[in-house]
């Protein structure tokens, strides 16, 4: 945002050398263009929520969501999610960590690595993982020796879910830790910090804002995975798996509703994660003094 | 005679850069001072934050209280960076920007030295109003405040300050550097300042190096490296703005000083100089006059009441150091 203000004051004084009347009405002109382009994309963006709510009536959502048992779906993808998420933070904070600082070998091979699950189609993912994890797969007899089955388990849920997740929570936290200045840790550990009390007291509360975000992108998608789950998962049935079979069974009425409660449950946390970081940030940018 | 302790701060070291070799060689005893003077480019950065044990030594190493903290010795390691009691006050400064100015200052005391009192060194940084701000709300001035009480608060033997007081207004750096100064003989410790400010290298240290392409030219009392330089590079560096050949030394040169000039001719007191007043112009409460002398030679003389320019004068420099190349 900063390093387009002097280009956007530019604009606005309609400073164009020898056209001052012409660089005024260019530069409103653009402006105008701007404002509307930007409505468009926010309200092309809106547009979905919009008809959801219209289109759901209460009936229908108490017809969906009230027979015992119907809740069930949420909480298996609560929990997958919240599986999968804590994984993600236990093993992926210190892969972007390190990545960040430049201390792996050959890092931007990792670095593919880790964005290879978003260039690759859910599906086919899916498909790969019945290999991996599967029962005929090398991994999958290993795990069958632990009693973890990589096929149509609470475990492959999990799985599937990681894999259409991670990456972005990775990505996220590899953007917030490069953001934070390697000389302040220097500073940390000079005046007799240990080097994760460094971490902990510097590194960290400066990376938060990034790494929430990511957290709560990751949490939304890991919430809505659905192209690799519906095939190493189809049961336990998660939120995005019952809206599909509610879809197929009894139409558009039948699913929204599940649509509703899958919005309803993945969104806050992004939601509140957003702006809290928002807050954050502007407060250690100084626009809000104590 | 007792075999002499090995001196606090040891310091010995080559580092590769792009556009320069850092090279350097001294040795600090507790409570000693050194500035290290120079134009920007020249190397102080990086010896300093080589001394810290941040930069990777080409060769050599940096020993404090004889315990290695950079390079390489065989069957030693370097101590971790929070054993090594060293304090590095950066340029530009580097603050923790999610903390208070005053949490900034307080940032190790857990790790200082009892006693140590962070309110006290506020109001003596002159940012009791200021405690709860944040570093995005602080000038560059306050910055550089709440980074020294950030580096004085923490645990040290040995002060490194990169230029600690360049962004603070003149008439308000003497009590800061006081402060430093003080601070640091509490410490017992050894403290190194980079500048390129001679007036404030002088006034920090008693002792001076200067440092110009990656080396320390040389290394003395912070008087006696102005009033002798070793070389004409030394020289030109420490303020000297005049050369003049030696009529019988090839090589050598009277080194002009401006403020080293009188208007008169005393050959009993110096060498005397005549030439053309080339122009004249204010300088602070005086005057600064560019002479040409009839060989080709340009100087430079602050004086109370100039000569006209264009007009024939005739000058002695008092007691000039003689430098070769």
């Amino acid at each position: 945002m900063r390093n387009t203000a002097p280009a956007g004051n530019l604009a606005a004084t309609g400073v164009v050398p020898g056209f001052p009347q012409a660089g005024r009405i260019a530069a409103r002109g653009s402006t105008v263009l701007a404002l509307f382009g930007a409505l468009i994309i926010w309200l092309a963006l809106l547009g979905p929520f919009a008809v959801l709510i219209q289109h759901l009536s209460l009936h229908s959502i108490r017809a969906a969501l009230g027979p015992p048992g119907a809740l069930g779906p949420l909480w298996i993808s609560l929990g997958a999610s919240a599986i999968a998420l804590g994984v993600m933070v236990l093993f992926g904070t210190p892969l972007a960590y390190l990545l960040a600082r430049g201390r792996l070998p050959l890092a931007r091979l990792v670095e593919l690595g880790i964005m290879l699950p978003l260039m690759m189609p859910p599906l086919v993912i899916g498909l790969l993982l019945i290999f991996l994890i599967g029962p005929q797969g090398t991994l999958g007899n290993l795990l069958a020796d632990i009693h973890l089955t990589g096929v149509n388990t609470f475990f492959a849920l999990i799985v599937a879910e990681f894999y259409e997740a991670a990456p972005f929570y990775v990505l996220g936290a590899h953007a917030a830790f490069s953001s934070v200045d390697p000389r302040i840790e220097q500073d940390a550990t000079l005046l007799g910090d240990r080097p994760l009390q460094a971490f902990w007291r510097i590194t960290l509360p400066l990376a938060a804002p990034g790494l929430a975000t990511g957290l709560a992108t990751a949490w939304a998608r890991a919430m809505g995975a659905f192209g690799a789950v519906i095939i190493v998962a189809y049961y336990p049935r998660g939120l995005p798996n019952q809206i599909f079979i509610a879809f197929q069974e009894f139409g558009l009425s039948g699913a929204l509703p599940f649509a509703l409660l899958l919005v309803v449950a993945a969104l806050p946390l992004p939601i509140l994660a957003y702006l809290w970081s928002a807050r954050t940030r502007a407060r250690v940018a100084g626009a809000e003094t104590p | 005679m007792s075999p002499k302790a090995p001196p606090l701060l040891e310091v010995d070291i080559e580092v590769k850069r792009r556009q320069v070799v850092v090279e350097a060689s001294f040795a600090l005893d507790a409570g000693e001072r050194l500035a290290i003077f120079g134009t920007s480019g020249a190397g102080k950065t990086t010896i300093l934050e080589s001394v810290a044990g941040l930069t990777r030594l080409s060769r050599g190493k940096v020993r404090v209280e004889n315990k290695l903290v950079a390079g390489r010795v065989k069957g030693e390691a370097t101590m971790a960076p929070r054993h090594r009691q060293v304090a590095l006050v950066r340029q530009p400064t580097t603050l923790f920007p999610h903390l208070t100015a005053e949490q900034n200052v307080a940032y190790a005391i857990r790790h200082s030295p009892a006693g140590t009192r962070v309110d006290e060194l506020l109001e003596r940084l002159g940012l009791s109003s200021l405690a709860r701000a944040r570093g995005a709300a602080l000038s560059g001035g306050q910055r550089q405040r709440v980074a020294l009480g950030r580096a004085l608060a923490g645990p040290f033997r040995v002060l490194l300050l990169d230029e600690p007081l360049s962004a603070v207004d003149i008439a308000a750096r003497e009590p800061l550097r006081l402060l430093t100064i003080e601070t640091s003989l509490a410490r017992d410790a050894a403290g190194i300042l980079v500048t390129h400010d001679l007036a404030e290298a002088q006034a920090f240290s008693d002792r001076l190096g200067i440092i110009d392409g990656g080396q320390l030219l040389q290394v003395g009392g912070a008087l006696e490296v102005v009033l002798s330089p070793a070389t004409r590079r030394v020289a030109e560096l420490v303020g000297y703005a005049g050369f003049v050949p030696h009529p019988a030394r090839p090589g050598c040169w009277y080194a002009i000083h401006p403020d080293r000039l009188v208007h008169a001719t005393v050959p009993e007191r110096g060498v005397v100089l005549e030439g053309t007043v080339l122009s004249t112009r204010p300088f602070g409460l005086r005057y600064e006059c560019t002479v040409t002398t009839r060989s080709g030679e340009q100087f430079t003389v602050h004086l109370d009441t100039p000569p006209p320019g264009g007009t024939e004068a005739s000058f002695t420099a008092i007691d000039p150091p003689l430098v070769g190349a």
